[in-house]
């Protein structure tokens, strides 16, 4: 958690004659014209290029389906589970129903968890994207 | 004294807000300053400012009150909301953040450049997300200023319609960035103080038997929302926030898709941790301010809960805190609200340039005070949700298909957005008027999302079958653009 930052700054190219070290480095760019948001029609030299670019975003999109599949399928899972199954209200902790602590807190982290994971493999797809169509 | 505390809490908020976009103006000088803080916001800057733009009127005030009225169903909302954003994170924020675009409409414009109606469309759509969302944030100001002080109710949000309006016209993103990020943390302390001093409170008097079984009788005695309803809610506040004007627009201010995501991640962190602290506040409602669930003011739980715990000086001094928290909320989320309205409005009627983005801004800022002067609030969160549906049945499905699927012609995207808000608005607008019944066709209008939004999904999908011929030309090259990691460094 506490490099993703740090890996970010390295990203940026050096600036020369940066006169305040912390202050982040500006990019002037156009307000966006007509002319600035045209991508050309021309397809690229490459077909190669096209299909690794395919193959990158067919499992980018496989990636991102699955993590949203399985958080919907949690979600909905559970509303649907509480209210077939109301037996879960009858567990209590520290005064409270198991369901309370389950959607208060419990929810939460999963979320969390599934972002971090979701990054690093998405991030692992365009390494790999970036070695096959260098080499 | 305990409105002067409030009043004094409230000026200092609202001074720091200024103050600090005053400091902004020194660094920003060209047009595209003003839009989007020329993409150089580190994650953590931009990941607190996302987050304060995000946690509105619904989510500082509206998640206890919903709690407070509808129980257990009540932390779907926050749930929701957390988890939307990691939708966003899977199908939305790098991609995005490569395209070049300022706003939803430029979007449409980089992926189907021949169609000067989809960006029309997208425009027209944008505008009205943000006034819709922009109302309830006013109603909010409304209910609190009235609340803590007695002022009337047209005081609060001509109060943050004049802040926003100075920190925006002074200078536009930059200085929002800042005022955003600085309002998170602000937020965060300003339920955290409170919470800790209540549950100190409330949990040595709560933890004889007794009293656990008073607390239960409460919990169960809420109404609760239907299965239909829930999953219709979850459906709604997974997909809407993609769609949200205001925090895609905050996608662009990161330096790459990389940072992009993990920005994202660094959200949802923020996020979960300030949820906690309304839900905490919101059990504590249903055990100290259980009758406001028949009045129809729960919003007011959280600022009503201090004076009810502790009386004198401390009581007073909480519900001043809670008071600053609800107008950062106010004004955080109305100002990334406009600066995303003034940006479609200038970019569609002015051309992009700075004078026709402080004219948009004004535009952009006195017309939801009207509308939230001569209209009554909804619950807060109820009326968030109701925006969160119709953004997931316009803009998320054009975004996702348009993302994911090179199939996607200009006339499908037209026709999936114009069926999804047609349907989704007219249904919303009808069940407003209805009696809150148990029928079926009764929730099917009020909760609209569980069809409203494949529907806009399936006739964008048969649209785009069915023109096939239509497809942009450069497809292939947009898509690489979207998807290919650094784009930049490569060409």
């Amino acid at each position: 958690m506490e490099q993703i930052p740090q890996d970010s700054s390295r990203q940026e190219p050096p600036t020369p004659g940066r006169f305040a070290e912390q202050r982040p480095q500006r990019v002037r760019v156009q307000a966006p014209q007509d002319a600035s948001l045209t991508v050309s029609p021309a397809r690229p030299e490459h077909t190669a290029e096209e299909f690794y670019v395919r193959q990158l975003i067919r499992s980018q999109l496989r990636l991102a389906c699955a993590v949203a599949a399985g958080l919907l399928a949690l979600l909905v899972g559970i509303s649907a589970l509480l209210v077939f199954w109301p037996v879960f209200e009858d567990i209590r902790l520290l005064g409270l129903p198991l369901p309370w602590w389950v959607l208060g807190i419990g929810m939460y982290p999963l979320i969390i968890v599934a972002g971090m994971l979701y990054n690093r493999a998405a991030e692992r797809n365009e390494e790999r994207y970036r070695s096959i169509s260098r080499g | 004294m305990a409105s002067l505390l409030s009043v004094s809490s409230l000026v200092l908020v609202c001074l720091t807000t200024m103050l600090i976009a005053f400091h902004g103006l020194r660094l920003s000088r060209t047009t595209s300053d003003f839009y989007v803080a020329s993409r150089t916001v580190r994650p953590w800057w931009n990941a607190s400012a996302i987050g304060g733009e995000y946690l509105s009127a619904a989510s500082f005030l509206g998640v206890a009150g919903l709690i407070v009225l509808s129980g257990q169903s009540g932390l779907w909302f926050p749930i929701g909301y957390t988890a939307g954003y990691l939708m966003l994170l899977l199908f939305v924020a790098a991609p995005l953040r490569r395209s070049r675009a300022y706003t939803i409409p430029d979007f449409a414009q980089i992926r189907f450049e021949g169609s000067p109606m989809l960006r029309k469309l997208t425009t027209y759509l944008v505008v009205v997300i943000c006034w819709l969302y922009i109302v309830p944030q006013m109603h909010g100001a409304a209910l609190t200023l009235s609340i803590a002080t007695g002022f009337p109710s047209w005081v609060g949000p001509v109060i943050v319609a004049a802040v926003v309006c100075v920190t925006v016209l002074s200078g536009g993103m930059r200085s929002v960035t800042f005022v955003q990020a600085f309002q998170y943390w602000f937020k965060l302390a300003a339920l955290v103080i409170p919470t800790i001093f209540l549950l100190g409170r409330a949990i040595p008097e709560h933890s004889s038997s007794g009293h656990a079984q008073a607390l239960y009788a409460q919990l169960e005695s809420a109404n609760a929302m239907n299965l239909y309803e829930t999953v219709s809610i979850i459906l709604a506040l997974l997909f809407g926030t993609l769609g949200l004007p205001h925090v895609l627009v905050r996608f662009y201010t990161n330096p790459t898709g990389q940072a992009a995501r993990t920005t994202t991640v660094i959200v949802l962190c923020l996020l979960s941790a300030f949820y906690l602290l309304p839900t905490t506040l919101g059990v504590l409602g249903l055990l100290y301010t259980p009758e406001l669930g028949a009045t129809n003011e729960t919003d007011a739980t959280i600022l009503l809960l201090p004076s009810r715990l502790f009386e004198g000086f401390l009581g007073d001094a909480l519900t001043a805190i809670v008071v600053g928290g609800a107008f950062a909320a106010f004004l955080s989320t109305t100002s990334g609200l406009v600066v995303s309205l003034a940006g479609a409005l200038s970019q569609e009627f002015f051309s992009g340039t700075v004078r026709g983005f402080r004219i948009s801004t004004v535009l952009a800022t006195a017309l939801p005070v009207l509308i939230a002067v001569v209209t009554n609030s909804l619950a807060l969160a109820g009326a968030i949700g109701n925006v969160f549906a119709f953004t997931a049945s316009t803009i998320c499905p054009l975004l996702l298909l348009g993302i994911w699927w090179r199939s996607l012609t200009a006339r499908g995207a037209i026709a999936g957005l114009l069926a999804g808000g047609i349907s989704c608005g007219l249904s919303l607008m009808i069940g407003t008027f209805l009696p809150q019944e148990d029928e079926i066709w009764i929730h099917l209008l009020r909760q609209p999302a569980a069809w409203s939004v494949p529907l806009a999904f399936l006739v964008m999908i048969f649209v785009s079958r069915s023109t096939k011929r239509s497809v942009p030309a450069n497809v292939e090259r947009v898509m690489a653009l979207l998807h290919v990691p650094d784009w930049r460094a490569k060409f």
